[in-house]
């Protein structure tokens, strides 16, 4: 299985998403002001395994991604600690600005439930069908490992490939004679 | 500058009655009302605001949050008061209508006026505030009014739960002289987290604490007519500093005259005459056309010289024959001046003095 994947990795040209995360659009519900959502996703934060996202009031969390450019999404890394950890993953394409009230409005696009090896860095692999066209992502975190009141989160990754879109900065003026 | 969506919760129970605040506590709290939705729709245009109430029948929204604030001042009118106030079904309704709000950048904001006891307790109080906090909603708490025991507590401990970052505040009015709106004008759930307050709430406060209609210096508003103001100031300072000036060389010449004696005033005396034979020979005259000059030093001199004569006429009779004999031109300057004072019809008992002395 896991050959099969690392295969369909090489073939499908992942790249890490993060280039592509417009970053003036990201928010994060519930999240603690002092471990905030940079610890988990920007590059250099969320390799330090000393800073994490953490939540505030409960152990619920609610992250919206939005993207520069449409993605397909094929995976997904979450690290956290074997109890801290999240454990059940929903997530939501193209739904913007959701609150802790419309989770259960309607169907998530996928769901992961975390085992300890996804909080190792094992990737989860989400339904294809409908990560196709993702203008931006919601990431709802429903409860934690052991139902603690904080849920703990140091990384998260997406893997992904872009659509076929035209490059802006590749674009250059055509000099007039 | 914060781009915020507010919803007021307004406390319309029977307690508002009670005339403690003037003129009754339902009135101040409206006065608090207006203010702050004034304040909030200055400091962004963007900004809305929304009232709600929470007694009466039960929890009802009076407007969604608008920034048209003729909108939120006519649904204050004809409010009625009666009734029980349900705080946190209010708290839950404002949630709710934040929720709704058009554009979503806004920030969520929920200002309670606690006027009357509360029936809830901590634990469901405490309860409410997490969700706020959960869902990033600031809470600010105005408690006035009804100060039962534990209201306060179960109000901090509201705020506590609320409380992300010091974005939500409470604040304690109590009954006294000052007015509901004015104690509220210097707290945080005006100027906004201290970002520095709006033009609006400084002017207003400035204005309050000057405790007059206009708190400005000279009636004028300088963020409405700067150039106004400025020339009002430059010119205070220049007529300051002139009136330093003349003070000085009148306290100069106080000292000399002690020392000199008449050699000072009889040289007083010939440029008063220079001067009246240049405009009109009545001293009167002279005096009125020099109030107007910018010469003020020869105005003190003027002045002087007018009540000199009056006041120590002895003085000048006794010691005039002895000076003149001393210096002759200084007789001739006196017989100069003499001649002028001749044609003054006020100074005829000096003429008459001057006469007798020559």
């Amino acid at each position: 299985m896991s050959a099969a994947e690392s295969a369909a990795a090489i073939q499908r040209n992942l790249v890490d998403l993060l280039d592509f995360i417009d970053w003036s659009g990201v928010e994060c519900l519930n999240q603690s002001s002092s471990h905030s959502l940079s610890n988990a996703l920007k590059q250099g934060y969320r390799e330090d395994e000393g800073l994490n996202l953490e939540s505030d009031a409960d152990e619920q969390l609610l992250i919206y991604i939005p993207f520069t450019q449409v993605i397909k999404l094929h995976s997904i890394v979450i690290k956290g600690s074997e109890e801290d950890g999240p454990k059940t993953v929903k997530l939501f394409t193209n739904k913007e600005h959701m609150g802790f009230s419309n989770v259960s409005d309607f169907p998530p696009s996928d769901t992961a439930v975390l085992s300890p090896d996804n909080l190792k860095g094992k990737p989860v692999v989400l339904k294809y069908v409908k990560f196709q066209n993702v203008r931006s992502l919601t990431i709802f975190i429903e409860d934690n490992q052991s139902c603690s009141e904080i849920t703990k989160v140091q990384k998260i990754a997406l893997y992904g490939s872009t659509v076929e879109t035209t490059d802006m900065k590749g674009l250059k003026k055509i000099e007039e004679h | 500058m914060v781009l915020e969506a507010t919803m007021i919760c307004i406390d319309n129970s029977e307690w508002m009655r009670n005339g403690d605040y003037s003129p009754s506590r339902f009135q101040a709290q409206a006065d608090a009302v207006n203010l702050i939705c004034g304040a909030k729709t200055q400091s962004n245009p963007e900004n809305t605001v929304g009232v709600l109430t929470m007694a009466g029948k039960g929890v009802r929204v009076l407007v969604t949050p608008t920034s048209d604030l003729g909108k939120i001042l006519a649904c204050m009118h004809g409010l009625e008061i009666g009734g029980e106030m349900n705080l946190a079904a209010g708290i839950q309704v404002a949630q709710l209508a934040l929720k709704h709000r058009q554009n979503k950048k806004q920030q969520q904001r929920i200002i309670v006026f606690a006027g009357s006891p509360i029936k809830h307790d901590k634990k469901s109080l405490e309860m409410i505030g997490r969700k706020l906090k959960k869902n990033s909603v600031a809470l600010d708490i105005v408690n006035f009014g009804e100060d039962d025991e534990g209201k306060m507590e179960k109000l901090e401990a509201l705020l506590a739960a609320v409380n992300n970052n010091d974005t939500s505040h409470i604040v304690h009015v109590s009954a006294g002289p000052n007015a509901l709106s004015d104690v509220l004008m210097s707290t945080p759930i005006f100027t906004g987290d201290g970002e520095g307050g709006s033009g609006f709430a400084a002017a207003a406060a400035a204005a309050a604490a000057a405790g007059g209609v206009s708190g400005f210096e000279f009636g004028v508003d300088p963020n409405l007519d700067p150039e106004l103001a400025l020339a009002l100031r430059v010119s205070m300072e220049e007529e300051r500093a002139r009136q330093e000036a003349a003070a000085k060389k009148a306290a100069e010449e106080a000292s000399k005259q002690e020392k000199g004696g008449e050699e000072q005033s009889s040289s007083q005396e010939a440029t008063m005459t220079e001067h009246a034979s240049g405009g009109t020979s009545e001293a009167d005259n002279k005096k009125n056309d020099l109030s107007d000059d910018d010469n003020a030093l020869l105005q003190q001199a003027l002045a002087m010289s007018m009540d000199e004569p009056a006041s120590s006429h002895d003085l000048q009779d006794m010691e005039m024959p002895d000076v003149a004999a001393d210096d002759p031109e200084l007789a001739l300057a006196l017989q100069l001046s003499v001649q002028d004072s001749t044609k003054d019809s006020s100074s005829q008992t000096d003429m008459t003095s001057w006469g007798r002395s020559k």
